[in-house]
């Protein structure tokens, strides 16, 4: 119960501040509002924690219509897990393509096991109407107890397709990359579905089915976490 | 284009409607037999064959060894494997563990590992059991035939076919060896992928070394065995009143990466903070991992992380040191040594 009380005031002490970065190859850059804030719910399932639910809220500054910045911050119930970052980004359009060249600064805090982890990311994307690929490396530090061990560079790879071009008012899409919102793995991946439909000019519903196996990469894939995700996305 | 959106459609469709819990929908990346179902069997197994060759009492004596080795991907050659049980068997360790990816998971390669084990089997009961032949003196067919002896462990009094003597040697399950349907064959020779091996230090108080071997082919424990871990609920559970001196955890999969060019997966993020924590918890002495085929050595939190290369002819061609030994005082102090291999392949 205290661990809930503690979620539920990080989360609304960081709602004006935040945002979400991830749904890339969905959401065109339109090149006329100014501000993201989004949120979403989410519930799953995973083997160490069981059940756990999560809030995560975003904001997001397009500074000019080529750089952004933003924060996102995120509390997940059950596995005790509270996280927000910071991030920002360079679009390059070519043609059909955008390129983005991004940053981000992660912390996390995982109660549960009384481990912080600072995780610092960079990678480009590259996105065409229905295709997108990211390719990074992540800098990961954590520190349990006393203790604090800096992971070897971490690669970072992600691809997703959509049925529908990226300006279109609703998507559908499939994704497979080896990170999320608020963690970046080694070789262990994680796939699924993700949507979006526009309910008005400024806002879209989005939502994520999430399935994250582990082992995936040593040809013996086995259930670890599966997840879905449900939100909101509000521009002006 | 409308054709590739209907086959991404019905790919969709297909994922979304294949993620119950019969058919998993990560199984699109799954082949044989889960880790869930290899805990159980190993843990029922485990309880009804308690105790059997999974306890060692060496009160009295100065030192004691035990050496590993990890990822013979054994196929058809079996020099490493032979040379590494003759190590253990030359040198009086107490106990051989390997740390999984034994064969390669084709049939036959099973049928070499078996046939390697039980070579070794019948060199260890000469070594250190009374044997009693029960054929016929004048024929020598029958004097190379293991079937016609058996052999008597004079501390127990427990006599053994050569297939049953316990041998000790203890292997964890490798990723390697349960993709295709390994499982069936890996159980059938050594039975339990997850279990317990006590050594008893002294009687007065008690005293034990405690050796945990999990199964991590996976890359992950799966639900049944972190609550199993999280209940402190192995086979042996009576002994944990004890005073536990030294605790050795065995794992395939590795926790810590070598170098950022080693991409095999290991845990995902959640299960290597609650494994760092439980190897705290259980004030764990040394950590050996597999998996990734490269030396490698930490101290996080106190708890000692060795990861050790490939002991594979055809992964490690060269003679190297692939094997470790570590000896145990009877005060406690702990060394350990890398073990040379020389074989090559002919």
């Amino acid at each position: 119960m205290k661990n809930l009380i503690i979620s539920i005031v990080f989360t609304a002490l960081m709602m004006p501040v935040l945002a979400q970065n991830s749904f890339n190859g969905q959401h065109k850059y339109d090149g006329e509002h100014k501000n993201e804030l989004s949120g979403y719910v989410m519930c799953g399932h995973n083997i160490v924690t069981a059940f756990f639910g999560g809030l995560e809220v975003s904001y997001k500054r397009h500074l000019t219509d080529r750089w952004h910045v933003g924060v996102d911050a995120q509390s997940q119930f059950g596995k005790q897990l509270y996280s927000n970052d910071v991030h920002g980004g360079y679009r390059l359009p070519i043609g059909w393509s955008d390129f983005y060249f991004d940053g981000k600064v992660l912390y996390n805090r995982y109660q549960r096991w009384d481990t912080n982890e600072i995780i610092a990311n960079i990678s480009i994307t590259w996105e065409i109407p229905y295709f997108n690929l990211r390719i990074g490396e992540s800098l990961i530090h954590f520190h349990t107890r006393h203790f604090g061990y800096t992971e070897p560079l971490t690669f970072t790879f992600g691809t997703g397709v959509n049925i529908r071009p990226r300006w279109n008012s609703w998507n559908l899409g499939l994704f497979f990359r080896n990170y999320d919102d608020f963690y970046y793995e080694n070789w262990n991946i994680n796939w699924g579905l993700d949507f979006y439909a526009s309910l008005t000019k400024q806002m879209k519903l989005f939502g994520e089915f999430n399935v994250r196996p582990a082992g995936s990469m040593s040809q013996l894939a086995s259930k670890y976490e599966t997840s879905g995700k449900l939100g909101i996305k509000y521009v002006w | 284009m409308k054709k590739i959106q209907t086959i991404l459609v019905v790919m969709a469709a297909m994922m979304a409607l294949t993620a119950c819990e019969k058919v998993s929908p990560i199984g699109v990346l799954v082949s044989g037999t889960g880790v869930e179902d290899r805990v159980k069997m190993s843990h029922l197994y485990f309880q009804q064959h308690k105790g059997e060759g999974h306890f060692f009492d060496i009160s009295g004596k100065d030192e004691y060894s035990f050496i590993i080795g990890a990822d013979s991907h054994m196929t058809t050659d079996g020099g490493r494997m032979r040379e590494m049980l003759q190590n253990g068997l030359d040198h009086d360790d107490l106990l051989y563990a390997h740390l999984g990816d034994m064969a390669d998971t084709k049939p036959e390669y099973y049928i070499n590992l078996e046939n390697v084990i039980s070579e070794y089997k019948w060199k260890f009961a000469r070594k250190y059991f009374e044997e009693l032949f029960l054929g016929n003196d004048e024929s020598v067919e029958e004097r190379e035939n293991p079937d016609f002896y058996m052999y008597k462990d004079s501390l127990t009094g427990m006599v053994y076919s050569v297939d049953d003597v316990p041998m000790p040697f203890f292997p964890v399950v490798g990723n390697h060896d349960i993709t295709h349907n390994g499982w069936a064959q890996w159980s059938n020779i050594f039975h339990s992928s997850f279990y317990e091996v006590l050594v008893q230090i002294k009687s007065e108080p008690l005293t034990l070394d405690r050796f945990i071997f999990l199964d991590t082919a996976n890359g992950t424990l799966g639900e049944e065995q972190v609550n199993l871990i999280e209940e402190d609920g192995y086979a042996l559970r009576e002994y944990l009143e004890t005073n536990i001196r030294n605790t050795f955890v065995f794992s395939h999969t590795n926790i810590f990466r070598p170098s950022s060019l080693q991409f095999a997966s290991t845990f995902a993020r959640e299960e290597t903070f609650f494994l760092l924590n439980q190897f705290h918890k259980w004030d764990a002495t040394i950590v050996f991992c597999g998996h990734v085929h490269k030396w490698d050595e930490q101290v996080v939190d106190n708890v000692h992380y060795i990861t050790l290369d490939s002991m594979s002819e055809r992964n490690s061609p060269n003679p190297g040191d692939y094997l470790l030994r570590v000896h145990v005082k009877a005060n406690g102090e702990l060394t350990w040594e890398r073990v040379r291999m020389n074989y090559t392949k002919k």
